[in-house]
């Protein structure tokens, strides 16, 4: 169901959908219990949104990501992204899902501790086979946008907590994806970087061809929101 | 008190942070377990199985002593008897007592020979003890029975047991041509002298057992109680009234050089099999370092809640003495299932090699078992020491990090591979020192820092390696390979120690390789040119009885006169002492040998040493002699046999793989004039016409030589007897085969289980690999590429150090403890087909670490930790 609040992006939405997701469930089987981390989701986003998805702590926002970055499957439902259903598609259309589609930004940034800044940025398109000089170029450009240019060949463990996530957004961008997903991405910084990566987010949106979905439980991104979403115990609530 | 609550608390804390972190994941655990308890089990049996050689020819030793403080014998002949009534006169000889022992055959039965005694009952009674099952020696009516009935034995219960026989039974024995009945009067009780051989011996009376071997008059010695009061003095009398060749000596020398032979090989087969311990020792150290690399979190909270340093690193050091202890206790059922085939592959190589033993079973020592829970425990504690190290090092603020789990800080790898190569560059001095008497610890300590030296080596090896492969790894497996590449590259320690636990076991492989194929080789060439011989002819049993039986009369007078186309090289056999050294000494025709014979030297000038030899100018000795005593080309012969006084430069030095000690050569003609000692030893035929020996030929004479007097000699054709040497060294070298495989799987071990530690260790950067767009194919290819680039640069240094240790091996570690050595050759062949073979079973390791790939979802990602 669509927050209806804009008849105009009602009328787009037909064309550019881009996130379709119809009774989404994920349930957790454990040993001893079934532990519900999304349930019965229904849910359209179109292209150029920016969806801040909240939540308190275990209420289903992670569980939704992975979801979107086919990190995982479904238990139940339907969710197609960007042409891709995760439910169904094998798992070679979603590896090229994952390259060419989505980019991720990590709370802890997940960055490879034995390559440099430079290799970590470059990782996903070599994996996708791109050429070689291109991705350096592409890479080139993205440090010198996020300010890390000096870095370039330094290792993750020599760098602070806010150049590690500007490499990681640097990374989620390499490939040019339709759509970025950042979980918790200030959730390991202060506050100072907090802002500056928020302000990279707004930057990327800018041309309002990317859909970008941060989760967060706070509030720091909600000035940059086009839609908002809140999960309470795995299911969408309605404000 | 304290001390128990604080130990206490230690276990306590021990057990819930260690044992429980391990037991959520029992695979790893277990795995390091069966790799340590593996090399514990083959440590421990082969000590054992050794050790139960020992023990049993110690017994035998002792036993045929018994308490006597001097021994009257003569170097290479016997004794004649009438000396015991004077030296009985002398007022501090308490008593004395005449002795014969030999080895006979029981007739017709398939079973083999046994050690028979001969001594006078009386005389004897107390020199050594022993006891009959069924009467107590009070008794004295049975066992003089032994002196009133000739041709009667006494037997110990497991040789009846053998012979399936009984007491009042009656045997037939054979001894070189006689054979005889027997009746078994009674069976000994199990003590004293009934233990030599592990019961397969009988006792006769003197006279008996003269009139059986057809040695009149003489015996093998003559054991002396002396007062306790003795003087040096009065000793010398003892010495003055024995007549020319006679000796008095102490009478544990045989025992003596017996058992330095028997713990020089122990020593060498520990060495041997203490290398999957110490390949075992690489996996005890990769999983605590694991635990403690990735437990960094939880030790800075144990750290921050108040646990001091010196607890966090005794938490480690437990973790390996843990491993050390329940390795070594899995490690007893295992080794009592090896012993148990080693046991008796153990006894037949010392029997061949050294001195004869005879084993039948295990005997517990609370010595080895100390030394083999000792050094499991040592070796897996040592293991632990540098994670326990770096664990200690966390700091209690680390507990309120978040984030990105920082690397492990790269050790200084060029640091570590300086000192790797100065390691390597100590072994070639460390080799070169003179090893103190028979012991070859210089050798060994070569070896352990040359092992030391190459696996310091590995973690700067690997990075140079993926350095110098990272763009044909790009060209030949495009991005996995890559990343590959650069994960070796910077991962530090944890890979450099298996690639050293690599490096080890393709190292030992190699250079046995090698030192089988050189040995093999060399004994090869040395039975065809050295052995030389269409037929060997010698008394019966002439081996067991270390040629103490001459050849008989009429196979002298057949030999003699002899006119059939062959060439007869006569020797003479005799089996001494110089110093503490057994050796054998060979009189032999060198003109009729050389004509068909030829020896390695190693050291000597042989165009003119062969005319000196002919001319007994000097004498010729093997290798082994040379370096057992120290002598060389220029030094003098110096020692007394049968009675004369020989002093003879030695002319050359040869290469010999004779078993029991070193060979001393010299001419039979000169011995003959200066001894007077006309016996012969044994019979070498050769063939004149060399083109063609007709097979025929040799047949026909074969069975001729049987005809006359095949009831006292043993013939044997050339070809049997070489084919006999290579089947015994094939057979010594099954055991090192054997301790080979057992190392080559422990290191197998390791590769699984480093790299599924890697594997597990790391999904979380798999799956961010994986988030980013990598497939689960090439994931896995690059897995696999790690491992290959591990496997290569193992395999490299392995190789390298392989090469390093088999001189030490044939050059250093054989000469200083068996003193040979042999011609250096590579085996390219089977390591052309070993080395790929281990590339790919060292590959094939890697495949659970593969499959073990995303076990935990990559939505795992998105979980805090
Ligand atoms: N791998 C998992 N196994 C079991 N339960 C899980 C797993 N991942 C998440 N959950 C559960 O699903 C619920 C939603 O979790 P999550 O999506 O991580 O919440 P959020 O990101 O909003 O904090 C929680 O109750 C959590 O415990
Ligand atoms: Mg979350």
């Amino acid at each position: 169901m669509l927050p209806q609040n804009d008849r105009q992006r009602v009328a787009k939405m037909a064309i550019d959908l881009i996130i379709k997701a119809e009774k989404l469930s994920r349930i957790y089987v454990m040993e001893s219990a079934h532990v519900v981390g999304l349930t019965n989701i229904n849910l359209d986003i179109v292209v150029g949104e920016t969806v801040v998805l909240k939540g308190e702590s275990g209420s289903g926002k992670s569980t939704l990501l992975a979801l979107i970055a086919a990190l995982d499957r479904p238990t139940d439902g339907e969710l197609s992204v960007a042409g891709c259903n995760i439910k169904n598609a094998t798992e070679d259309r979603l590896t090229r899902f994952r390259r060419e589609s989505v980019g991720m930004v990590f709370q802890n940034f997940n960055l490879l501790p034995t390559l440099n800044v430079n290799e970590n940025i470059m990782l996903p398109g070599l994996l996708a086979r791109r050429d070689n000089l291109s991705v350096k170029k592409k890479a080139d450009k993205l440090l010198q946008w996020l300010g890390l240019s000096g870095r370039a060949n330094h290792f993750p463990a020599q760098l602070s907590g806010g150049e590690m996530q500007r490499t990681a957004i640097a990374r989620a961008l390499i490939n040019d994806p339709a759509i970025v997903l950042a979980d918790e991405p200030t959730g390991n910084l202060d506050s100072r970087n907090s802002r500056i990566v928020m302000d990279l987010f707004q930057e990327i949106i800018g041309n309002g061809k990317k859909t970008l979905i941060i989760a967060t439980h706070s509030t720091i991104a909600d000035h940059i929101a086009t839609m908002r979403l809140y999960l309470k115990d795995g299911a969408l609530q309605f404000l | 008190m304290t001390l128990f609550r604080s130990t206490n608390f230690f276990f306590g804390l021990f057990f819930r942070f260690s044992i429980r972190h391990m037991a959520k994941f029992p695979g790893r655990a277990l795995v390091v377990l069966l790799g340590i308890s593996l090399g514990a089990a083959v440590f421990t049996s082969v000590r054992l199985s050794i050790h139960a050689s020992l023990n049993s020819f110690n017994q035998s030793m002792e036993m045929i002593t018994g308490i006597a403080d001097r021994v009257v014998t003569r170097p290479g002949g016997r004794v004649p008897e009438t000396l015991v009534g004077p030296l009985l006169k002398l007022p501090y000889v308490k008593s004395a007592s005449p002795f014969l022992y030999t080895y006979v055959q029981p007739a017709m039965t398939g079973k083999s020979p046994f050690l028979l005694i001969g001594f006078d009952p009386i005389l004897d009674r107390p020199f050594r003890k022993w006891q009959l099952q069924n009467s107590t020696l009070s008794d004295q009516g049975i066992w003089l029975d032994l002196m009133r009935f000739p041709y009667s034995i006494f037997a110990g219960q497991p040789l009846l047991d053998d012979l399936g026989i009984k007491p009042q039974d009656g045997l037939t024995l054979e001894h070189v041509g006689q054979s005889a009945g027997f009746i078994v009067l009674e069976a000994l009780s199990s003590e004293g002298l009934a233990l030599v051989e592990g019961g397969r011996v009988a006792i006769t009376d003197i006279a008996t057992f003269q009139e059986f071997t057809h040695i009149w008059g003489e015996v093998d010695r003559i054991d002396l109680l002396l007062d306790s009061t003795v003087s040096e003095n009065q000793i010398n009398q003892i010495h003055k009234m024995l007549p020319e060749g006679i000796t008095l000596g102490m009478p544990n020398e045989d025992q003596l050089s017996g058992q330095r032979m028997i713990s020089a090989y122990q020593l060498n087969l520990s060495v041997l099999s203490f290398v999957s311990l110490f390949v075992g020792m690489f996996l005890v150290y990769s999983l605590v370092a694991l635990n403690a690399a990735s437990r960094r979190k939880e030790l800075a909270i144990l750290r921050s809640t108040g646990a001091s340093a010196k607890l966090i690193f005794f938490i480690f050091i437990a973790e390996g003495g843990f491993f050390g202890l329940v390795g070594w206790l899995i490690a007893i059922p295992i080794s009592s299932v090896f012993a148990k085939y080693l046991l008796q592959g153990v006894g037949e190589t010392i029997s061949t090699l050294f001195v004869r033993v005879s084993v039948d079973n295990l005997t517990l020592s609370a010595w080895e078992i100390f030394v083999s829970l000792g050094m499991t425990m040592f070796i897996s504690v040592l293991a632990a020491f540098q994670p326990a190290r770096e664990a200690m090092k966390v700091f209690p603020k680390e507990a309120m990090d978040i984030g990105q789990p920082v690397a492990t800080h790269r050790k200084s790898s060029r640091y570590l591979a300086i000192t790797g190569v100065l390691f390597i560059l100590m072994v070639w001095p460390l080799s070169s020192i003179p090893p103190p008497e028979n012991f070859p610890f210089p050798g060994y300590l070569a070896t352990f820092v040359l092992f030391l030296g190459f696996s310091m080596l590995s973690s700067w090896s690997l990075e140079m390696v993926a350095k110098i492969t990272e763009p044909a790894l790009l060209y030949l497996g495009k991005e996995p390979a890559w990343l590959a590449g650069r994960y070796v590259h910077s991962s530090g320690m944890r890979t450099a120690v298996s690639v050293g636990a690599l490096i080890t076991a393709v190292a030992l492989f190699s250079a046995l390789v090698i030192m089988v194929h050189s040995f093999r080789r060399t004994v090869e060439l040395w039975a065809n040119q050295t052995v030389a011989g269409d037929i060997f002819i010698r008394s019966k049993m002439a081996d067991i009885n270390r040629y103490k039986d001459p050849v008989s009369q009429n196979a002298m007078v057949f030999f003699n006169n002899l006119d059939e186309p062959v060439d007869i090289d006569i020797y003479r056999r005799l089996f001494l002492n110089y110093g503490k050294n057994l050796y054998q000494f060979e009189a032999l025709k060198w003109d009729v040998y050389l004509r068909y014979g030829s020896f390695f030297w190693t050291e000597g000038n042989i165009k003119t040493g062969l005319q000196r030899l002919k001319n007994g100018e000097g004498v010729l000795v093997s290798e082994v002699f040379a370096n057992r005593t120290g002598l060389g080309v220029g030094n003098l012969f110096q020692t007394s046999i049968r009675g004369t006084w020989f002093e003879l430069p030695i002319i050359g030095v040869v290469r010999d793989y004779r078993t029991q000690g070193g060979v001393v050569y010299y001419s039979l003609e000169h011995y003959q004039d200066k001894t007077g000692d006309l016996n012969w030893g044994g019979v070498r035929v050769f063939f004149k016409d060399r083109e063609k020996i007709p097979d025929e030929a040799v047949f026909q004479m074969r069975n001729r030589i049987i005809e006359c007097c095949g009831d006292s000699v043993n013939v044997t054709l050339g070809t049997q007897l070489r084919e006999a040497i290579l089947k015994i060294f094939d057979e010594t070298f099954a055991i090192t085969t054997i301790l080979l495989l057992i190392a080559l799987v422990v290191a197998a071990l390791g590769i699984t289980s480093t790299l599924t530690v890697l594997v597990l260790e790391r999904s979380r950067e798999l799956n961010t690999i994986l988030a980013v767009g990598g497939s689960y194919g090439q994931i896995r290819a690059m897995i696999f590429w790690e491992a290959f680039l591990m496997v290569l640069t193992g395999e490299f240094l392995g190789i390298l150090c392989g090469i390093a240790l088999s001189y030490l091996l044939v050059f250093v570690i054989n000469k200083q403890s068996f003193g040979w050595t042999f011609l250096y050759g590579m085996d390219l062949k089977t390591l052309a087909v070993s080395y790929p073979l281990i590339i790919f079973t060292a590959l094939a390791a890697a495949i659970p670490a593969i499959r073990m790939v995303f076990k935990q979802p990559p939505a795992n990602l998105l979980r805090e930790r």
